[in-house]
């Protein structure tokens, strides 16, 4: 659904390179002190006198939280057949293809990981990372480290194939930076180690916050099982659920099997509710039992009703999004309500008028909402042209029939006894009609 | 069409073992050798199932393909040897189904250099302009065609008892084509392809631990009736070519189906053939070039243009091409179709010792890794494929002397 190349699409993405502040990997000085994270792997590591003591194994960062590139806390090192631990203090030197002590002897520990640190050559060269700026889904071929004040720190992640290539050839070959698809580590969001015992989202928080719904679920659907349940658990739940929204049926359908049905329930009950019922209608009966029983009672009440309808009918396809108001109203309090649901707009063709029982009076269009004095109440506004309605069981062909007929741009779906249930917009039944365009069968659909 | 609806990916990634060399390398063993492979395919069945149910368990466990595991679990190096090794064995299969594909038309009598260039072109519009779709549906239509085969088989009175027998008595002829044939018959039964296949679509269809249990019955059933049906396929033909020697042309395999479709046997093999190849000449290279996007990191290609995913549509078009060229080279099309699953047989061991690796890392799979016992069986599997292929490599290497 998100479509990269539109123009909002664009100046999206320049507004965030130009809300984000300084960045490291832009300064000319950093750049050049670029320490290639895969050239320091089996690399010797010196002492004063430049005898070696071991090989370099992996570089350990501490993923804190708000600040954008990690700190490096130490260097685990090979020694003899021990795993040993080499605190970034007692480090002197720190760049391409080596490592000099500051001191003439060291106190060699066993290496411990402590909460927060990941293992960077093993945990996440060659993983998945989010790329918020790009807004795609990257795997890591090499991480340049940079000594920044004084601290040495992540400063950025090399994705480019030519990095795969010099990672291939001879060892020494490989410290030789070739930053040629560099992205800077302020726009990345990484899951540290998958397996190990810190599973932490090392995230810019602000900058998954920017990214669109649309955008969100593109990225969603490109990841693995455990990023994406990482990600989505460092998501606020709306926003989530917005992207779900977003999702392609069969993704949708994959991300709720794969959830804890708790955290598939809450997601589906904050979600569109014709959305969240056109993705359960792909479970087997089993499954949305499950789903529907662990969601609060409004919810599954609200859901168990769509599920009732079939896919193809009146009743699958609408949105239960109304804004109902009674004769009696006042204009401008109708117009308040239409303002709360502001962020539905594309859903809002018109207002339900109902009376005292419920029953459809009216379906008045934006237009006659709009043109109406202030003072008056809904009452004048009832009359031609009366609403166009149709029942839960219409077949798409049935609701395209009314829709010509009337020249409306959408129907009102009523019960049996002209009560409102919801609404269908004239692009809705135009997805309704348009047979299914699938693209490559393997091994995954895309939507084209 | 409603019943492949039904079938889960073990069913369907263990189907595509009998594309055009698998139908070529049964129906060879039938002709050359009678009932007497029957109880190598007996062991060639355990093994798959062994190999298919560990793919399945990683796509399911970890919801990511082979490639994707393999470069996130492997050191770069061991990462590029593997994917090599997977483009090598199904650059020969993708040649094996072009070479399906023109022996196929051969039988309606149209040459392969007229067939094999434009099933090429074709194949390549359908798939990159996206029309894909309704052909696989085609292709997949006429290859159950070959669902014939056990119909075939008990129409034409076999030697029940001599089959029966060769089923369950162990034992292997120590002859160089004889191993030869078995180690095709590996490489078209136990083919990477199909690993990498049934981890990604198991992972696609977001079936996870707790749907594992019937993905599991699934994945066994579909290799087990997979290999019931190359069972058939062997008898059938050893039952129809009364002459025991090597199978000269496609004409002949057809005679297979005699029993069942009479003087239209010819075109009933030609149809089911063709089918079955054009299915499997665009999958194959889709999946390679998918596991090797996905191992490299561009994950978002398989519906973009040129620009957009150069590597992925590169690896497409090259392998269409390339396979179809090798196919183009005059010689008997029928030993070439079993010169392709040898490759695949030598590299097969390759491949599955990555499997094995990774199916016993409790660090990746946690309790659901191998356990104790079936590790052993595994392992069992993983060195008898290996140490065949070895020996059928080292025969070779001392031919060539």
């Amino acid at each position: 659904m998100a479509t990269h190349d539109s123009p909002s699409m664009v100046s999206a993405m320049r507004s965030r390179y130009e809300q984000r502040g300084e960045r490291l990997t832009a300064l000319r000085h950093v750049r050049n002190a670029l320490v290639s994270l895969a050239g320091l792997i089996g690399r010797p590591v010196l002492d004063q006198a430049n005898g070696e003591i071991g090989t370099v194994v992996d570089v350990v960062a501490r993923w804190d939280g708000d600040r954008a590139y990690p700190p490096v806390t130490g260097v685990v090192v090979r020694v003899g057949r021990r795993r040993a631990w080499l605190p970034i203090e007692a480090v002197e030197e720190f760049r391409h293809g080596l490592i000099r002590l500051r001191t003439a002897r060291v106190d060699l520990r066993e290496f411990v990981r402590r909460h927060g640190e990941v293992e960077l050559a093993r945990d996440v060269v060659d993983h998945q990372l989010v790329d918020i700026d790009g807004v795609r889904v990257v795997r890591a071929s090499d991480l340049y480290l940079a000594r920044v004040a004084d601290v040495v720190r992540l400063v950025g992640v090399d994705v480019g194939f030519g990095s795969i290539l010099r990672r291939l050839g001879p060892a020494r070959l490989r410290s030789r930076p070739t930053p040629e698809k560099v992205i800077d580590w302020a726009s990345i969001t990484s899951f540290g180690s998958q397996h190990g015992p810190s599973g932490t989202l090392q995230a810019a928080e602000s900058g998954l916050r920017r990214l669109r719904p649309g955008e969100l679920a593109d990225l969603l659907e490109d990841l693995g099982r455990a990023e994406r349940r990482e990600l989505l658990a460092a998501l606020p739940p709306d926003q989530a659920a917005d992207a779900l929204e977003e999702m392609q049926q069969g993704e949708l359908v994959r991300l709720l099997r794969e959830s804890d049905t708790v955290d598939a329930a809450r997601l589906l009950s904050r979600m569109e509710p014709d959305e969240a019922a056109d993705g359960l209608r792909e479970l087997g009966t089993d499954e949305q039992e499950t789903l529907l029983a662990a969601m609060p009672v409004e919810a599954r009440q609200r859901l168990a009703t769509l599920l009732g309808y079939g896919e193809r009918t009146a009743g699958g396809v609408m949105t239960t999004l109304l804004v109902v108001a009674t004769a009696a109203e006042p204009v401008a309090l109708v117009r308040e309500r239409l303002r709360a649901n502001r962020a539905h707009d594309e859903d809002l063709a018109g207002v339900v008028v109902v009376d005292d029982d419920g029953r459809l009076l009216d379906d008045l269009t934006m237009t006659e909402l709009f043109l109406a004095d202030v003072d008056i109440t809904v009452h004048e506004l009832i009359g031609p042209p009366w609403p166009v309605t149709v029942t839960p069981q219409a077949k798409p062909a049935q609701i395209a029939h009314r829709l010509v007929e009337s020249r409306h741009g959408s129907v009102v779906v009523v019960d049996d006894e002209q009560r409102p249930l919801g609404r269908i917009l004239a692009d809705d039944v135009l997805d309704a009609l348009m047979p299914e365009r699938g693209r490559l069968p393997f091994p995954r659909r895309r939507r084209s | 069409m409603l019943l492949l609806a039904f079938m889960g990916p073990g069913i369907v990634a263990a189907n595509a073992g009998n594309d055009a060399g698998g139908i070529a390398t049964y129906a060879s063993a039938g002709a050359e050798y009678g009932y007497r492979t029957l109880f190598a395919m007996v062991l060639v069945t355990v093994a798959l199932v062994v190999v298919q149910e560990m793919c399945a368990r990683l796509g399911a466990y970890t919801g990511e393909g082979l490639g994707a595991l393999i470069r996130e679990q492997f050191s770069i190096r061991v990462t590029a040897f593997a994917l090599l090794a997977l483009v090598v064995a199904n650059v020969g299969l993708v040649v094996s189904e072009f070479a399906g594909i023109a022996a196929a038309l051969e039988l309606l009598h149209v040459s392969r250099f007229v067939s094999i260039p434009i099933a090429a072109v074709a194949i390549w519009v359908l798939v990159v302009f996206g029309t894909y779709k309704y052909a696989e549906r085609l292709f997949l239509l006429l290859s159950l065609v070959f669902f014939a085969y056990p119909i075939s088989a008990l129409l034409s009175h076999p030697d029940l008892a001599q089959a029966g027998a060769q089923l369950v008595y162990p034992h292997f002829l120590l002859t160089k084509d004889f191993l030869l044939l078995v180690v095709a018959l590996i490489g078209t039964t136990i083919t990477p392809y199909m690993q990498f296949y049934v981890a990604a679509a198991v992972a696609d269809r977001g079936i996870g631990p707790a749907d594992y249990p019937r993905e599991k019955l699934d994945t066994i059933a579909g290799s087990i009736f997979c290999n019931v049906i190359s069972i058939f396929i062997i008898i059938a033909t050893a039952a129809a070519i009364k002459v025991r020697g090597p199978l000269e042309s496609a004409k002949q395999a057809a005679q297979a189906l005699t029993p069942v479709a009479g003087r239209f046997a010819t075109q009933l093999f030609a149809i089911g053939l063709l089918g079955a190849s054009a299915l499997a000449a665009a999958i194959v290279p889709l999946s390679t070039a998918y596991a090797i996007s996905e191992a490299s990191g561009v994950e978002r290609s398989v519906s973009k243009s040129f620009r957009q995913a150069p590597l992925f549509l590169g690896l497409f078009t090259g392998q269409v091409f390339i396979g179809a060229a090798i196919a183009l080279i005059p010689g008997n099309l029928i030993a070439l179709l079993v010169q392709a699953q040898i490759l695949n047989g030598l590299i097969t061991p390759i491949l599955l010792s990555y499997v094995l690796v990774l199916a016993n890392r409790r660090g990746l799979l946690g309790d659901a890794a191998n356990g104790r016992v079936f590790r052993v069986v595994a392992t069992i599997s993983v060195v008898a494929v290996a140490v065949l292929s070895l020996t059928v490599l080292v025969q070779f290497v001392i031919g060539l002397w």
